[in-house]
Protein backbone atom coordinates (compact mmCIF):
# COMPACT_ATOMS: atom_id res chain seq x y z
CA UNK A 1 0.00 0.00 0.00
CA UNK A 2 2.89 2.53 0.86
CA UNK A 3 5.02 1.62 -1.99
CA UNK A 4 2.01 2.13 -4.19
CA UNK A 5 1.07 5.37 -3.00
CA UNK A 6 5.00 6.59 -3.10
CA UNK A 7 4.74 5.27 -6.90
CA UNK A 8 1.57 7.18 -7.81
CA UNK A 9 2.92 10.68 -6.24
CA UNK A 10 5.99 9.67 -8.07
CA UNK A 11 4.33 9.47 -11.39
CA UNK A 12 2.60 12.67 -9.88
CA UNK A 13 5.69 14.67 -8.90
CA UNK A 14 7.49 14.58 -12.35
CA UNK A 15 10.84 16.36 -12.46
CA UNK A 16 9.45 18.79 -15.28
CA UNK A 17 6.48 19.52 -12.96
CA UNK A 18 8.10 19.91 -9.73
CA UNK A 19 10.53 22.55 -11.79
CA UNK A 20 7.41 24.20 -12.75
CA UNK A 21 6.54 24.31 -8.91
CA UNK A 22 9.64 25.47 -7.97
CA UNK A 23 10.08 28.34 -10.72
CA UNK A 24 6.53 29.41 -9.56
CA UNK A 25 7.17 29.58 -6.16
CA UNK A 26 10.42 31.67 -6.91
CA UNK A 27 8.43 34.08 -9.08
CA UNK A 28 5.50 34.30 -6.10
CA UNK A 29 8.18 35.10 -3.68
CA UNK A 30 9.74 37.96 -6.07
CA UNK A 31 7.02 39.80 -6.42
CA UNK A 32 6.82 42.89 -4.30
CA UNK A 33 3.38 42.19 -2.80
CA UNK A 34 4.49 39.47 -1.06
CA UNK A 35 8.05 40.50 -0.24
CA UNK A 36 5.93 43.48 1.80
CA UNK A 37 3.58 40.40 3.19
CA UNK A 38 6.37 38.00 4.43
CA UNK A 39 9.20 40.52 5.67
CA UNK A 40 6.76 42.50 7.62
CA UNK A 41 7.28 40.54 10.22
CA UNK A 42 10.70 39.20 11.68
CA UNK A 43 9.18 35.75 12.14
CA UNK A 44 7.73 35.34 8.74
CA UNK A 45 10.46 36.83 7.38
CA UNK A 46 13.30 34.19 8.27
CA UNK A 47 10.61 31.24 9.39
CA UNK A 48 8.21 31.54 6.33
CA UNK A 49 10.01 33.29 3.90
CA UNK A 50 13.62 31.68 4.19
CA UNK A 51 12.17 28.32 4.11
CA UNK A 52 10.23 28.72 0.72
CA UNK A 53 12.89 30.03 -1.02
CA UNK A 54 14.75 27.05 -0.14
CA UNK A 55 12.00 24.52 -1.25
CA UNK A 56 11.65 26.72 -4.55
CA UNK A 57 15.36 25.85 -5.08
CA UNK A 58 15.21 22.28 -3.82
CA UNK A 59 12.29 21.69 -6.68
CA UNK A 60 13.89 23.83 -9.54
CA UNK A 61 17.12 20.96 -9.05
CA UNK A 62 14.17 18.28 -10.50
CA UNK A 63 15.07 20.85 -13.77
CA UNK A 64 18.88 19.59 -13.95
CA UNK A 65 19.40 17.05 -16.39
CA UNK A 66 21.21 13.96 -15.33
CA UNK A 67 24.77 14.57 -16.84
CA UNK A 68 24.92 17.97 -14.93
CA UNK A 69 23.92 16.11 -11.57
CA UNK A 70 26.62 14.06 -12.25
CA UNK A 71 28.98 16.35 -13.27
CA UNK A 72 27.88 18.17 -9.41
CA UNK A 73 28.27 14.99 -7.93
CA UNK A 74 32.45 14.86 -8.87
CA UNK A 75 32.16 18.08 -7.00
CA UNK A 76 30.43 16.55 -3.62
CA UNK A 77 31.78 13.78 -2.89
CA UNK A 78 29.12 12.13 0.26
CA UNK A 79 27.35 15.64 -0.10
CA UNK A 80 30.13 17.05 1.99
CA UNK A 81 30.74 20.37 -0.15
CA UNK A 82 26.63 20.56 -0.66
CA UNK A 83 26.06 20.73 3.31
CA UNK A 84 28.86 22.77 4.11
CA UNK A 85 27.73 25.07 1.50
CA UNK A 86 23.88 24.86 3.40
CA UNK A 87 25.49 25.28 6.76
CA UNK A 88 27.06 27.99 5.78
CA UNK A 89 24.70 30.16 4.13
CA UNK A 90 21.86 29.58 6.62
CA UNK A 91 24.38 30.48 9.38
CA UNK A 92 25.31 33.97 7.50
CA UNK A 93 21.84 34.07 6.37
CA UNK A 94 21.30 34.13 10.42
CA UNK A 95 23.40 37.29 11.29
CA UNK A 96 20.46 39.92 12.17
CA UNK A 97 21.92 42.25 10.11
CA UNK A 98 21.04 40.55 7.12
CA UNK A 99 17.17 41.56 7.60
CA UNK A 100 17.46 44.62 8.36
CA UNK A 101 19.84 44.84 5.16
CA UNK A 102 17.75 42.93 2.77
CA UNK A 103 14.76 45.46 3.59
CA UNK A 104 16.68 48.43 3.04
CA UNK A 105 19.24 47.06 0.17
CA UNK A 106 18.23 45.44 -2.69
CA UNK A 107 21.70 43.71 -3.64
CA UNK A 108 21.36 42.20 -0.11
CA UNK A 109 17.69 40.88 -0.75
CA UNK A 110 18.98 39.21 -4.07
CA UNK A 111 21.76 38.02 -2.42
CA UNK A 112 19.52 36.45 0.35
CA UNK A 113 17.69 34.83 -2.00
CA UNK A 114 19.92 33.61 -4.16
CA UNK A 115 21.70 31.89 -0.98
CA UNK A 116 18.78 30.56 0.12
CA UNK A 117 17.85 29.01 -3.45
CA UNK A 118 21.33 27.44 -3.71
CA UNK A 119 21.38 26.00 -0.22
CA UNK A 120 17.64 24.15 -0.72
CA UNK A 121 19.13 23.02 -4.38
CA UNK A 122 22.50 21.72 -2.32
CA UNK A 123 20.56 20.18 0.26
CA UNK A 124 18.50 18.19 -2.49
CA UNK A 125 21.42 17.35 -3.78
CA UNK A 126 23.66 16.32 -0.94
CA UNK A 127 21.16 14.66 1.77
CA UNK A 128 20.95 11.31 0.40
CA UNK A 129 24.82 10.75 -0.06
CA UNK A 130 25.67 12.30 2.84
CA UNK A 131 25.00 9.33 4.90
CA UNK A 132 24.30 8.78 8.92
CA UNK A 133 27.49 10.31 9.86
CA UNK A 134 27.91 12.67 7.69
CA UNK A 135 24.11 14.04 8.21
CA UNK A 136 24.35 13.54 11.85
CA UNK A 137 27.95 15.78 12.26
CA UNK A 138 26.01 18.63 9.92
CA UNK A 139 22.40 18.16 12.13
CA UNK A 140 24.70 18.13 15.22
CA UNK A 141 26.58 21.52 14.72
CA UNK A 142 23.57 23.63 12.86
CA UNK A 143 20.92 22.37 14.70
CA UNK A 144 23.29 23.49 18.48
CA UNK A 145 24.02 26.67 16.36
CA UNK A 146 20.73 27.39 15.19
CA UNK A 147 19.63 26.75 18.90
CA UNK A 148 22.02 29.29 20.12
CA UNK A 149 20.56 31.94 17.95
CA UNK A 150 16.63 31.02 18.56
CA UNK A 151 17.57 31.61 22.55
CA UNK A 152 20.03 34.82 21.87
CA UNK A 153 16.72 36.22 19.14
CA UNK A 154 14.69 35.47 22.00
CA UNK A 155 16.22 36.58 25.30
CA UNK A 156 18.02 39.93 23.68
CA UNK A 157 16.81 42.79 25.92
CA UNK A 158 17.86 45.00 23.02
CA UNK A 159 15.72 45.23 19.55
CA UNK A 160 18.56 43.37 16.88
CA UNK A 161 16.59 44.65 14.01
CA UNK A 162 15.80 48.07 13.57
CA UNK A 163 13.21 47.44 11.34
CA UNK A 164 11.22 45.01 13.52
CA UNK A 165 9.41 45.19 16.81
CA UNK A 166 10.84 43.43 19.88
CA UNK A 167 8.05 41.41 20.41
CA UNK A 168 8.47 40.01 16.90
CA UNK A 169 11.79 39.32 17.78
CA UNK A 170 10.96 37.25 21.07
CA UNK A 171 8.38 35.30 18.77
CA UNK A 172 11.47 34.61 15.92
CA UNK A 173 13.37 33.37 18.34
CA UNK A 174 11.05 30.64 19.54
CA UNK A 175 10.12 29.86 16.45
CA UNK A 176 13.93 28.93 15.30
CA UNK A 177 14.13 26.99 18.92
CA UNK A 178 11.13 24.90 18.15
CA UNK A 179 11.85 24.05 14.84
CA UNK A 180 15.41 23.43 15.07
CA UNK A 181 14.38 21.24 18.05
CA UNK A 182 11.48 19.19 16.23
CA UNK A 183 14.08 19.22 13.45
CA UNK A 184 16.25 17.28 15.76
CA UNK A 185 13.82 14.80 17.33
CA UNK A 186 12.83 13.77 13.88
CA UNK A 187 16.13 12.98 12.59
CA UNK A 188 16.75 10.54 15.92
CA UNK A 189 13.67 8.99 14.86
CA UNK A 190 14.38 8.42 11.54
CA UNK A 191 17.96 7.41 12.44
CA UNK A 192 16.26 5.02 15.53
CA UNK A 193 13.51 3.41 13.07
CA UNK A 194 16.89 3.16 10.51
CA UNK A 195 18.79 1.19 13.07
CA UNK A 196 15.99 -1.19 13.90
CA UNK A 197 14.68 -1.98 10.57
CA UNK A 198 18.77 -2.98 9.89
CA UNK A 199 18.56 -5.26 13.30
CA UNK A 200 15.33 -7.03 11.92
CA UNK A 201 17.09 -7.78 8.46
CA UNK A 202 20.45 -8.90 10.29
CA UNK A 203 18.13 -11.16 12.41
CA UNK A 204 16.58 -12.41 9.47
CA UNK A 205 19.50 -13.41 7.75
CA UNK A 206 20.60 -14.82 10.76
CA UNK A 207 17.83 -17.09 10.66
CA UNK A 208 19.37 -17.97 7.16
CA UNK A 209 22.86 -18.26 8.21
CA UNK A 210 23.61 -22.19 7.97
CA UNK A 211 22.34 -22.00 4.07
CA UNK A 212 25.01 -19.23 3.72
CA UNK A 213 27.55 -20.24 5.75
CA UNK A 214 27.53 -23.53 4.04
CA UNK A 215 27.59 -21.25 0.63
CA UNK A 216 30.40 -19.33 1.82
CA UNK A 217 32.27 -22.78 3.06
CA UNK A 218 32.50 -23.78 -0.60
CA UNK A 219 35.32 -23.72 -2.56
CA UNK B 1 37.42 13.60 -2.86
CA UNK B 2 40.30 16.44 -3.97
CA UNK B 3 37.41 18.57 -5.65
CA UNK B 4 34.75 18.07 -3.23
CA UNK B 5 37.67 19.22 -0.53
CA UNK B 6 38.62 22.31 -2.79
CA UNK B 7 34.74 23.77 -3.06
CA UNK B 8 34.00 22.90 0.18
CA UNK B 9 37.38 25.18 1.32
CA UNK B 10 35.96 27.54 -1.78
CA UNK B 11 32.72 27.80 -0.14
CA UNK B 12 33.77 28.13 3.66
CA UNK B 13 35.64 30.97 2.37
CA UNK B 14 33.38 32.50 0.50
CA UNK B 15 31.06 32.28 3.71
CA UNK B 16 33.85 33.89 6.00
CA UNK B 17 34.03 37.03 3.35
CA UNK B 18 30.47 37.50 2.75
CA UNK B 19 30.12 37.46 6.81
CA UNK B 20 33.24 39.72 7.20
CA UNK B 21 31.10 41.76 5.02
CA UNK B 22 28.61 42.00 6.85
CA UNK B 23 29.60 42.35 10.00
CA UNK B 24 32.37 44.89 9.56
CA UNK B 25 35.27 42.39 9.97
CA UNK B 26 33.45 40.75 13.24
CA UNK B 27 32.43 44.19 14.99
CA UNK B 28 28.62 44.38 14.64
CA UNK B 29 26.08 41.82 14.45
CA UNK B 30 23.33 44.54 14.02
CA UNK B 31 22.28 47.01 11.20
CA UNK B 32 22.28 49.68 14.22
CA UNK B 33 26.40 48.42 15.07
CA UNK B 34 27.06 48.95 12.03
CA UNK B 35 25.45 52.19 11.41
CA UNK B 36 27.02 53.15 14.11
CA UNK B 37 30.54 51.98 13.45
CA UNK B 38 29.62 53.52 9.67
CA UNK B 39 29.20 57.15 10.89
CA UNK B 40 32.03 57.07 13.26
CA UNK B 41 34.68 55.86 10.38
CA UNK B 42 32.93 58.35 8.22
CA UNK B 43 30.99 61.44 8.85
CA UNK B 44 27.34 61.84 7.33
CA UNK B 45 26.92 65.49 5.83
CA UNK B 46 23.23 66.72 6.73
CA UNK B 47 21.00 67.20 4.27
CA UNK B 48 19.67 70.35 3.33
CA UNK B 49 15.49 70.04 5.05
CA UNK B 50 13.75 73.20 6.17
CA UNK B 51 12.58 72.92 9.85
CA UNK B 52 10.11 74.84 11.80
CA UNK B 53 10.67 75.02 15.72
CA UNK B 54 8.77 75.12 18.81
CA UNK B 55 8.60 78.90 18.16
CA UNK B 56 6.98 78.59 14.45
CA UNK B 57 10.22 80.00 13.06
CA UNK B 58 11.55 78.95 9.59
CA UNK B 59 14.96 77.11 10.37
CA UNK B 60 17.14 74.89 8.07
CA UNK B 61 19.24 72.08 8.24
CA UNK B 62 22.46 72.06 8.09
CA UNK B 63 22.69 76.37 8.86
CA UNK B 64 21.48 75.54 12.45
CA UNK B 65 24.12 72.49 13.16
CA UNK B 66 26.64 75.07 12.12
CA UNK B 67 29.28 77.01 14.35
CA UNK B 68 28.24 74.64 17.14
CA UNK B 69 28.52 71.57 18.22
CA UNK B 70 24.68 69.44 18.37
CA UNK B 71 23.87 66.70 20.60
CA UNK B 72 20.39 65.78 18.59
CA UNK B 73 17.53 63.15 19.14
CA UNK B 74 14.19 61.88 17.17
CA UNK B 75 11.24 61.87 19.07
CA UNK B 76 7.43 62.53 18.80
CA UNK B 77 5.74 64.36 21.18
CA UNK B 78 2.61 61.48 22.08
CA UNK B 79 5.23 59.14 22.71
CA UNK B 80 4.73 57.42 26.36
CA UNK B 81 7.82 55.24 25.83
CA UNK B 82 11.04 55.64 25.17
CA UNK B 83 11.30 59.60 24.56
CA UNK B 84 10.52 59.95 28.18
CA UNK B 85 13.73 58.35 28.97
CA UNK B 86 15.53 60.70 25.69
CA UNK B 87 13.41 63.83 27.59
CA UNK B 88 15.14 63.07 30.85
CA UNK B 89 18.66 62.34 29.48
CA UNK B 90 18.58 65.83 27.71
CA UNK B 91 16.84 67.34 30.80
CA UNK B 92 20.47 66.15 32.27
CA UNK B 93 22.51 67.29 29.42
CA UNK B 94 20.76 70.80 29.68
CA UNK B 95 21.58 70.96 33.18
CA UNK B 96 25.27 69.78 32.44
CA UNK B 97 25.71 72.85 30.23
CA UNK B 98 23.92 75.17 31.96
CA UNK B 99 26.24 74.50 35.25
CA UNK B 100 29.24 75.06 32.78
CA UNK B 101 28.54 77.67 30.68
CA UNK B 102 29.81 78.38 27.36
CA UNK B 103 33.55 77.57 27.58
CA UNK B 104 35.88 80.63 26.33
CA UNK B 105 37.93 79.72 23.01
CA UNK B 106 35.56 76.61 22.47
CA UNK B 107 32.52 76.07 20.13
CA UNK B 108 28.69 76.07 22.43
CA UNK B 109 27.51 72.79 22.64
CA UNK B 110 23.97 72.92 22.05
CA UNK B 111 20.50 70.40 22.37
CA UNK B 112 18.02 69.84 19.21
CA UNK B 113 15.51 67.66 19.89
CA UNK B 114 13.82 66.79 16.22
CA UNK B 115 10.28 65.06 15.43
CA UNK B 116 9.89 62.92 12.96
CA UNK B 117 5.56 62.86 13.30
CA UNK B 118 5.76 66.40 11.50
CA UNK B 119 1.98 65.88 10.65
CA UNK B 120 1.05 65.80 13.88
CA UNK B 121 4.17 67.96 15.76
CA UNK B 122 3.66 71.46 14.49
CA UNK B 123 5.25 74.64 16.74
CA UNK B 124 2.08 74.73 18.96
CA UNK B 125 2.99 70.50 20.16
CA UNK B 126 6.76 71.47 20.22
CA UNK B 127 5.94 74.38 22.33
CA UNK B 128 4.12 72.90 24.79
CA UNK B 129 6.46 69.82 24.95
CA UNK B 130 9.46 71.85 25.10
CA UNK B 131 7.54 73.39 28.27
CA UNK B 132 6.70 70.26 29.99
CA UNK B 133 10.34 69.55 29.70
CA UNK B 134 11.33 73.13 31.30
CA UNK B 135 13.75 73.44 28.39
CA UNK B 136 15.57 76.70 28.19
CA UNK B 137 15.18 78.05 24.18
CA UNK B 138 19.19 79.25 24.41
CA UNK B 139 20.71 75.50 24.82
CA UNK B 140 17.84 73.26 23.82
CA UNK B 141 15.67 73.68 20.54
CA UNK B 142 12.94 71.49 19.07
CA UNK B 143 12.05 71.29 15.49
CA UNK B 144 10.05 69.42 12.94
CA UNK B 145 10.08 68.66 9.54
CA UNK B 146 6.90 69.64 7.81
CA UNK B 147 7.74 68.49 4.40
CA UNK B 148 6.78 64.89 4.64
CA UNK B 149 9.50 63.75 1.77
CA UNK B 150 11.91 65.94 3.33
CA UNK B 151 11.10 64.26 6.62
CA UNK B 152 11.85 61.12 4.85
CA UNK B 153 15.17 61.60 3.23
CA UNK B 154 16.33 63.28 6.39
CA UNK B 155 15.58 60.29 8.34
CA UNK B 156 17.26 58.20 5.07
CA UNK B 157 20.23 59.68 5.32
CA UNK B 158 20.59 59.77 9.77
CA UNK B 159 19.92 56.33 9.27
CA UNK B 160 16.70 56.60 11.68
CA UNK B 161 14.33 54.07 11.48
CA UNK B 162 10.37 54.41 12.67
CA UNK B 163 7.93 51.85 12.75
CA UNK B 164 4.29 51.30 14.02
CA UNK B 165 3.90 49.38 16.44
CA UNK B 166 0.74 47.56 17.78
CA UNK B 167 -0.69 50.07 19.94
CA UNK B 168 -0.24 53.29 17.32
CA UNK B 169 2.83 54.51 18.81
CA UNK B 170 6.22 54.53 17.32
CA UNK B 171 9.00 52.23 17.92
CA UNK B 172 12.41 54.20 16.75
CA UNK B 173 16.14 53.07 16.96
CA UNK B 174 16.27 56.43 19.31
CA UNK B 175 20.09 57.43 20.12
CA UNK B 176 22.42 60.60 20.79
CA UNK B 177 23.62 62.17 17.30
CA UNK B 178 26.56 64.17 17.66
CA UNK B 179 26.66 66.98 14.58
CA UNK B 180 29.98 69.07 14.07
CA UNK B 181 30.36 72.73 13.54
CA UNK B 182 30.45 71.63 10.06
CA UNK B 183 26.89 70.37 9.74
CA UNK B 184 27.95 66.63 9.67
CA UNK B 185 26.71 64.03 11.92
CA UNK B 186 29.90 62.57 13.32
CA UNK B 187 29.33 60.30 16.30
CA UNK B 188 26.15 58.34 17.83
CA UNK B 189 26.03 57.06 21.07
CA UNK B 190 23.08 54.84 22.71
CA UNK B 191 21.19 56.25 25.11
CA UNK B 192 22.75 55.04 27.93
CA UNK B 193 26.14 56.55 27.34
CA UNK B 194 24.72 60.49 27.49
CA UNK B 195 28.10 60.99 29.90
CA UNK B 196 30.63 60.05 26.72
CA UNK B 197 28.27 61.85 24.44
CA UNK B 198 28.85 65.05 26.41
CA UNK B 199 32.55 64.59 26.80
CA UNK B 200 33.04 64.06 23.45
CA UNK B 201 30.61 66.78 22.34
CA UNK B 202 32.68 69.23 24.43
CA UNK B 203 35.89 67.99 23.26
CA UNK B 204 35.01 68.35 19.60
CA UNK B 205 33.87 72.13 20.26
CA UNK B 206 37.28 73.08 22.06
CA UNK B 207 38.36 71.52 18.99
CA UNK B 208 36.15 73.08 16.69
CA UNK B 209 37.46 76.72 17.70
Amino acid sequence: MNLHWRRSLARTLTPARQALAGLAIAALLALPASRHLLEASMWRHMVLQYPLWMLAGALLTAALPERAQNGIARWNASGISGLILAGTALLVLMIPRVLDLALLHPPTEFAKSAALLATGSALRLSWRRAGLVVQGFFLGNMLLMGVAIGQLYANSPLRLCNAYLLDDQVRLGNWLTGLFTVLAVAWLVQVAWWIMRREADTQAMAGSAPHSSAHRAAP
Amino acid sequence: MVRTALLSLLVALGGYFSAAWLTHDFQVWTDEGARRLEVALSPVPLPAVELRGEDARQLALPAIAQGQVTIADFFYTRCQTVCLSLGSTFQQLQAALQADGDRPGAAPVRLLSLSFDGAHDGAPELKAYAGKLGADPALWRFASVPDREQQQALLARLGVVVIPDALGDYEHNAALLIFDAQGRMVRIFDLAEQQLALNYARHLASKAS
